[in-house]
């Protein structure tokens, strides 16, 4: 028997089935949660942090990522007030100054309102956001990816280096990775980065409604749980 | 040793190892926690042996090795009980005569008495030295009556007499009734009440439950939980007896740092001791309660003192935190129910038996009750481990017990809590210790770690030091922590560098919020804490190493220059021939001069001159350089 569950989000009381991610519930409805490291049916992590709401309990609010907090009933969650706009804006500036490279990432930097970089650009080819570790061990049991070194040093890999054999090369590591769509005007060399800010124009539209999802084309890059 | 079957066989034992310590006269206890250990300890304690037997003093008096006594900066450390006189920098070649004078004849021996900085006079006993005077030693006062590798010793001074009385007369709620009364927190860095975990790891549904010891103990500088563990693990074990008991669990792991051997040791042979008596194992004393330890070794890395981290490690997982939206207590250890405390935190539970809650809670303030141990370090001229009631001023702790700045110079600031705490500068030296008055003014208690630093340190430089350290420690799993404390790392060094610009004190400010607001675990969230507390009090330091390219306490190297003074220089050649870059020139007899160029601000020179002749002066160069260089500007979006 489903069971359901209701959680306020933003003001709207949401009927969920149990077991739901507050994150899945709220792109179910059409509340627009800027994320990166979701992974749609595997387990979350909580690695990019983009995705942080408010939690209010007791009368305090708590930040924390939506995507690890499961939807309890008579949960009250808040998903785009300024202090969340402000705290997620600061992330994905530090994401997009690692990865300018990315369309992924420059998407969602764009989605959270970066509009200046106030870091030296760095150009990695990694955000460590997971996904390919997770699918390839959920999905697939292959356990052929997994993070390698600790803070700065990490990095993803096959054990000890070598391609195992339960790598049977099916790419779907390849097809999650929110770095392999080659950016719109082309990779840029490093030293030699920036942002265009040309994708701005698709976000005009919902500047009056902020937290609502209008099916804008900045999830494509990295499979936006709406763009299924 | 037979193994004890009921309550009663433990009060016999107690009795007969009683009367069997009253037969020797005297005892000689020697410290051997690591710190005295690394200053020949042991052979101390030997040759100690071999005068008493030579002497044919052997029935008279014993040597008993202890854990740490607390005064590291005297060690080793010999004490003549019961008379308590305190011998400190003991060497080998004195043990003929404090076997032969003090201990035939109960005389004082002069020269290895302590001797007050302050007064100049000699101490003869433990109680009047300053340093010892002003704390309140119920946790650490422990370790010298007994030998930390004898269960025997422990029984006999008074060890597992509260898991008796629980066993005799509690029930789990009552324990936990008492914990909460006694308003015990944990000692570990975040100060939750104690009692209300457990209450909440009894209530958790599930029959399998864990209790945990946190002995990963990393913070720079900090070493109060190596001390309890190597220096009385038994009453670290009933701390946990009594806290399975309470919580329902049956088994327990203590967590402990690889990195401390003699911790592991001395942990897994108490352990195996309390085995053998029947103190750990099944059935224990009759109660029909099981319960059992195991040590679990860490595997070097400082986030594993985070609790989910910790235990994924005893998993056999990676050690990285997770997400904790649901608390350990209920979905911990294998998604069981576990209680994690911190070996302080568990010291303190036979504590709050053996005395009643009311009587603990007597010490200390309104919200933080009982006593804290603090690693007192830096720049002062006590050092080592401090117990004090919560309410003590900083200035009772830097000044009363560390006797104040070790060089000569006044005491700027103390960094409490390691690098999840922040600095308290000098003015607010008044405030009492305890966990909220410390969080108001952004540090915290944290784990004790309290490092004492002088009018010489650069706060910048401190800060840049402290998120060095993070840096290596961050897991890297999450954004903010991994990226943010590297960013904030990069501006602080440009900083220290001379490469400052305007707006990157708001930028580190900003980023400094988003990393302790969003960041996945306790690490991440509490990193900011030294660089924004060092922002709010020392702010102008900043300011100057920004706008004035100007280093105050004249510690970092591309913000300042050495010169000599030529109306102190003696001309003595000791700096000429000292310099590695040989970058001083001058005759004998005529005063030096450091070439600019060459030199490479190693700072040899200044601590070698007698004549304090060799100055620190701003670099006027660096102060040429206040416009930054293009390629770092930042980038405008319509670029």
């Amino acid at each position: 028997m489903l069971k359901y569950t209701h959680v306020t989000i933003d003001g709207a009381t949401l009927r969920t089935p149990k077991g739901q991610s507050v994150l899945d519930v709220a792109l179910e409805y059409g509340i627009c949660i800027p994320h990166l490291c979701h992974l749609p049916n595997h387990t979350d992590m909580g690695a990019c942090r983009l995705c942080i709401v408010e939690h209010v309990k007791n009368g305090r609010s708590t930040v924390t990522t939506s995507c690890t907090l499961e939807a309890k009933e008579g949960m009250v969650i808040r998903s785009n007030t300024d202090r969340i706009r402000a705290l997620r804006m600061n992330i994905a500036e530090l994401l997009v100054a690692e990865a300018p490279n990315s369309k992924a990432v420059q998407d969602v930097a764009v989605r959270c309102g970066v509009k200046q970089v106030r870091y030296p650009f760095r150009n990695k080819d990694c955000v460590l956001c997971g996904r390919c570790v997770r699918v390839c061990r959920e999905l697939w049991g292959a356990n052929a990816l997994g993070f390698i070194g600790r803070g700065m040093k990490r990095r993803v890999d096959f054990p000890f280096g070598v391609r195992p054999d339960s790598c049977k090369v099916c790419n779907s590591c390849i097809d999650v990775c929110p770095m392999t769509i080659t950016p719109c005007a082309g990779p840029m060399l490093p030293g030699r980065e920036y942002l265009c800010g040309q994708c701005e124009s698709q976000l005009s539209m919902n500047a009056t409604v902020p937290d609502t999802c209008v099916l804008c084309d900045l999830g494509k890059g990295f499979q936006c749980a709406r763009q299924r | 040793m037979t193994e004890l079957k009921r309550l009663e066989d433990l009060d016999a034992l107690r009795e007969r190892l009683g009367t069997e310590r009253k037969r020797t006269l005297r005892t000689l206890t020697v410290c051997g926690g690591t710190a005295c250990q690394a200053s020949r300890s042991r052979p101390v304690a030997e040759a100690l042996k071999r005068e008493l037997a030579e002497q044919g003093l052997g029935d008279v008096a014993t040597v008993r090795v202890t854990g740490c006594q607390g005064f590291c900066e005297q060690g080793p450390i010999v004490a003549v009980e019961p008379e308590g006189v305190f011998y400190c920098h003991v060497g080998e070649r004195d043990a003929a005569e404090i076997v032969g004078r003090t201990v035939r004849n109960g005389e004082v021996l002069e020269p290895l008495l302590y001797r007050d900085p302050v007064s100049g006079e000699k101490v003869r006993t433990l109680d009047h030295i300053p340093f010892f005077r002003w704390q309140e030693r119920r946790i650490l006062g422990q370790n010298h009556l007994l030998d930390p590798c004898s269960i025997r010793e422990s029984i006999a001074s008074g060890g597992y007499a509260a898991w008796q009385r629980v066993v005799s007369g509690f029930t789990p709620e009552e324990v936990i009734a008492e914990v909460k009364a006694a308003g015990l927190r944990g000692r570990g860095g975040a100060g939750f009440p104690t009692g209300r975990k457990w209450e909440s790891c009894r209530n958790a549904p599930g029959d399998v439950k864990y209790v945990i010891c946190n002995a990963d103990e990393g913070d720079p500088g900090a070493y109060m939980d190596r001390s309890i563990l190597e220096g009385n693990p038994h009453l670290v074990l009933e701390g946990m007896l009594i806290g399975a008991w309470a919580v329902g669990a049956r088994a327990g792991y203590i967590y402990v740092r690889h990195e401390y051997p003699l911790a592991v040791e001395h942990a897994r042979t108490a352990v195996g001791q309390a085995r053998e008596l029947g103190l750990l194992g099944r059935n224990l004393l009759g109660s029909g309660f099981d319960f059992d330890v195991e040590i679990v070794r860490g595997g070097g890395s400082f986030v594993c003192g985070e609790s989910t981290a910790l235990m994924a490690s005893i998993e056999g997982r990676v050690g990285e935190p997770s997400p904790k939206d649901v608390h350990t207590v209920e979905q911990g250890l294998w998604n069981r129910p576990s209680n994690l405390n911190n070996v302080e935190t568990w010291a303190n539970v036979p504590l709050i038996i053996n005395e009643g809650a009311a009587r603990y809670a007597s010490l200390g303030t309104d919200h933080s009750k009982g006593t804290k141990i603090f690693a007192l370090t830096g720049h002062v001229k006590n050092t080592g481990l401090v117990e004090v009631p919560f309410g003590t001023t900083l200035r009772t702790i830097i000044h009363e017990i560390g006797g104040g700045a070790s060089n000569g110079v006044g005491v700027k600031a103390v960094q409490t809590g390691g690098p999840s705490g922040g600095c308290i500068p000098a003015r607010l030296f008044d405030l009492p210790v305890d966990y909220e008055t410390l969080s108001e003014a952004g540090s915290m208690v944290g784990s004790g770690g309290m490092v004492v630093m002088d009018e010489g340190t650069c706060m910048v430089d401190v800060s840049r030091y402290f998120l060095e350290f993070l840096r290596e420690e961050s897991c890297g799993k999450c954004v903010p922590c991994r990226l943010g404390i590297d960013r904030m790392l990069e501006i602080v060094t440009d900083m220290v560098n001379g490469n400052g610009r305007p707006g990157q004190i708001e930028l580190l400010e900003e980023l400094g919020d988003t990393v302790s607001a969003t960041s996945l675990c306790g690490l991440g969230k509490t990193a900011a804490n030294p660089v924004l507390s060092a922002l709010r009090y020392f702010r102008d330091e900043f300011v100057a190493h920004i706008e004035e390219k100007r280093c105050p306490a004249g510690v970092c190297r591309a913000l300042i220059r050495y010169a000599i003074d030529a109306d102190r220089c003696t001309g003595c050649g000791v700096c000429l021939t000292a310099c590695p870059s040989e970058a001083i020139t001058g005759s004998r007899k005529k005063p030096h001069t450091i070439d600019p160029g060459k030199c490479t601000r190693c700072g040899i020179c200044r601590s070698e001159c007698t004549f304090d002749a060799v100055v620190v002066k701003p670099r006027e160069d660096a102060r040429a350089q206040i416009h930054p260089r293009d390629d770092r500007r930042s980038h405008a979006a319509h670029a």
